[in-house]
């Protein structure tokens, strides 16, 4: 007899302050979409939008009682859900628009404290909006931006006009470093279609765990790899912007920069120098990119030869490439023509830094490994199938000791005995798991992610191998 | 048998009345004629309940929601509180708005009448204060550290208990002098449930437990196992059972003898979904809940454990509000309709 209506999605809205939430929220709910949409604000002011409805709310935090403190939830939200149900016609959809400094943490974690909240409403998604012209200097000075990305299902990056192409591509390895599997929009003036940020369905359990699979793979030294087709000749592998050709003498001016080559070098200038590897590959095609993979791994393994501004790439192997001049060029001479790849250390665009004149025939992105923020996301993909009590064991550890570092944790498990997927979506260490479909004939893996501060991949792997059914 | 003369009471429909809007809530008139009916949506009407043919009229409105509506004791007048941030005071005989006015800074959660009627007591945002019955101003308590989401006054009138995130703060008004004891616990308090004996003061929690103090010891108790927050809690006229519900269940708590501590309570199971209202016939002992399942169930606690009657509603059912004299029932419904039920012998 009883009706049970379908789920209300809601859309947590984060982003630091400027970063465009107001403008795109206002264009959700001038577009005509055919929608009711119900827009709570995390300040007081009530504003009826047309027909749409928009809420004041005061941040009012408390702690489930579970002993544990990162468990917190939104105590106005959950007034405010409730008398939104209280209508008859109710909305299609919920916007909770964060203030610029909120932890989008708690607000989300609301949607998971019980029963009655998981029944009536399904967190669609998090989205992030982050302003592409003040990121870098934020996320140097404060920990809200790096964490609001942490959260993100769907990063919106904003006022890409205003910064150039080289800028951008940094910006987003470096959103990349921190979250490995949230989507990436770029947009102007917010101006993303919204059926792209609306249902997204992030968080249903339904839907397949969208997980990038280049995030799960091991990490590379690599972020990027092109392959080309090369006659016999010298070629030109330069960067972006005009040499001041008066700047400096070329011939035997002081580097000011340092060669160390750990990943903890500090972006927040320009990249000093940057690893490449050029090897001779069978063919100029996709396939023979990832079959030399491997031996690019070798080669980033082997020291490199430093190679200064204007300087030359005579062979095949492992270089250092200076780039802390605008419009630096190495002369790449090849001897034998054929198929070559070439493998960076980061993604070329974000130096601008090509090939002249030639164009990769097949290229592809690795996970990024920018780690200078120390929040950062952590893949494991293995097919072994799990213990269900060593797992509990695990997770419930890992919570208990963890979870306030972990802002985000997803997955798809091939656990023993189990003909279904086991798919889970937390925040913090608040989640949600239930059985999916059945895995059929497809091959049983288990995906998870973890995103979070100071994550130790070590340990989690050494927490997934105690989870392997014996 | 005293048991079959007790189960001989059943609800009889008496008449069924369209309301356009979810009714969220609603309060009898002390002569028992009239009700005061809030809307989900904002409307605010009167109904004529003692009539052959009663009407329903829209009298007002509360932009985005009514959230509380409360009858004045023996007087024509009753006052609503809504999401708008504003209170307003209705003139029953003449159906018209009095007065409006915004307490305080965020949406007024709960709004009580002393028992005598000389107060109004308004939980605005994280202020509790009081008022005359001609909405001016007397007292305003200093502002809580969270926001207040319930309030209600004992029996006596002399305290009020305010519901609060980790504490029940109890405001002693008599005679202007203004004191407050504080009643702590860890978690957000949801309601706050004076005893009519004056012994007990309970409070649901959020964190999925009942708690209760005794009042004259301040000695405190937990009752846990619920399946979420504990949003539904009542006593039982004569205070014996405390009646609660966070699921499908109705968990009663039985406070005679030594009480309830190392007992397990009474389970009345009968619904299909969500419980979302509970009330205690007043001078008798009949209970009625009403659930997301279309149903009414009514229960006479300590002589069965079934329901001794169900009756189907169009909707989900959101309040179940007994006549003062115990005799009728006004219950409400989500999709908007009011039913009025007559309790009597088979």
């Amino acid at each position: 007899m009883s009706v049970t209506p379908s789920r209300v999605p809601v859309t947590v809205l984060t982003g630091f302050l400027g970063s465009g939430k107001t403008t795109l929220l206002n264009r959700i709910l001038s577009e005509n979409h055919g929608k009711r949409i119900a827009v709570i604000e995390n300040e007081f002011g009530e504003v009826g939008v047309d027909s749409e409805l928009v809420i004041g709310a005061e941040e009012e935090l408390f702690e489930t009682n579970n002993g544990c403190i990162c468990c917190t939830v939104r105590g106005d939200l959950i007034r405010i859900l409730g008398q939104l149900m209280k209508r008859r016609d109710r909305f299609d959809y919920i916007l909770i628009e964060t203030t610029g400094m909120a932890d989008p943490g708690p607000v989300a974690q609301t949607f998971f404290l019980d029963d009655e909240l998981k029944n009536t409403f399904q967190l669609d998604a998090i989205v992030t909006m982050v302003d592409a012209r003040h990121f870098e200097q934020h996320v140097g000075e404060l920990n809200e931006p790096a964490e609001q990305v942490a959260f993100a299902d769907l990063v919106l990056l904003n006022k890409t006009d205003l910064v150039d192409a080289a800028a951008l591509e940094r910006i987003e390895s470096r959103i990349r470093g921190i979250n490995g599997t949230a989507k990436i929009l770029r947009t102007r003036n917010a101006d993303a279609p919204i059926d792209q940020v609306l249902n997204v369905g992030a968080f249903d359990l339904n839907r397949a765990l969208a997980v990038d699979q280049a995030f799960l793979e091991p990490e590379y030294p690599f972020e990027w790899g092109g392959v080309y087709q090369l006659a016999a000749g010298d070629y030109l592998l330069r960067t972006a912007g005009e040499h001041d050709h008066h700047a400096h003498d070329h011939d035997d001016h002081d580097h000011d920069h340092d060669h160390d080559h750990d990943h903890d070098h500090d972006h927040e200038h320009q990249h000093a120098d940057l690893d490449i590897a050029l090897l001779p590959v069978t063919a100029a095609s996709a396939a023979s990119l990832n079959d030399a993979i491997e031996k690019a791994v070798r080669a980033f393994a082997e020291p490199a030869t430093v190679v200064a501004c204007h300087g030359e790439i005579p062979d095949p192997g492992h270089y250092a490439i200076d780039l802390s001049h605008p419009g630096a060029d190495f002369k790449v001479s090849i001897g034998k023509p054929g198929a070559y790849a070439l493998f960076c250390e980061h993604h070329p665009g974000e130096f601008g830094l090509r090939l002249e004149g030639q164009k990769a025939i097949a290229e592809r992105r690795f996970a990024s490994h920018h780690h200078q923020d120390d929040i950062r996301s952590i893949g494991i993909s293995d097919p072994r199938p799990l213990d269900p009590a060593k797992l509990n064991q695990w997770l419930d550890y890992l919570l208990k000791s963890r979870g306030q570092d972990i802002f985000r944790m997803k997955g798809v498990l091939n656990v023993k005995g189990e003909d279904r997927r086991q798919v889970f979506h937390g925040v913090h260490m608040m989640f949600d798991a239930q059985p999916e479909r059945p895995w059929g004939s497809a091959p049983r893996v288990n995906n998870l992610v973890f995103i979070g501060r100071g994550l130790d991949r070590a340990e989690l792997e050494a927490g997934f191998e105690s989870a392997v059914a014996r | 048998m005293a048991a079959k003369q007790s189960l001989s009471f059943a609800l009889h429909p008496r008449a069924s009345i369209p309301f356009d809007d979810y009714l969220a809530d609603c309060a009898w008139s002390p002569d028992g004629t009239q009700l005061a009916i809030a809307g989900g949506e904002g409307k605010v009407a009167l109904l004529s309940a003692a009539s052959e043919s009663p009407a329903l009229v829209v009298i007002g409105e509360h932009l985005l929601g009514t959230l509380a509506i409360a009858w004045q004791p023996r007087a024509a007048r009753f006052a609503s509180a809504g999401q708008d941030g504003s209170v307003a005071l209705w003139d029953a005989a003449s159906a018209r708005e009095l007065k409006r006015w915004k307490p305080g800074i965020g949406a007024p959660q709960a709004l009580q009448y002393s028992p005598s009627g000389e107060l109004l007591a308004i939980a605005a945002g994280k202020t509790v204060s009081l008022w005359s019955p001609e909405g001016e101003k007397l007292h305003a308590f200093p502002a809580a550290a969270s926001t207040a989401v319930a309030l209600a006054f004992d029996k006596p009138g002399t305290d009020i208990g305010v519901a609060l995130n980790g504490e029940i703060a109890v405001h002693r008004v008599e005679k202007s002098r203004y004191e407050t004891r504080r009643y702590k616990w860890p978690a957000p308090c949801l309601t706050v449930n004076f005893s009519g004996n004056g012994r007990f003061l309970a409070s649901g929690m959020a964190d999925g437990s009942l708690h209760f103090w005794n009042r004259s010891t301040g000695k405190d108790s937990q009752m846990r196992g619920y399946d979420g927050r504990v949003q539904l809690v009542g006593w039982s006229d004569n205070s014996r059972y405390l009646a609660s519900s966070a699921g499908n269940d109705v968990v009663l708590w039985d406070f005679s003898g030594r009480g309830p501590e190392g007992t397990r309570p009474i389970v009345l199971s009968g619904h299909t979904d969500r419980v979302d209202t509970l009330g205690w016939q007043p001078g008798g002992e009949h209970l009625l809940s009403g659930g997301r399942d279309w149903r009414l169930a009514l229960w006479r606690p300590g002589k069965a454990r079934e329901p001794i009657d169900v009756q189907m509603t169009d909707s989900g059912v959101t309040a179940v509000r007994w006549s003062p004299d115990g005799k009728r029932v006004a219950v409400g419904e989500k999709q908007g309709r009011v039913t009025l039920f007559e309790l009597s012998a088979r």
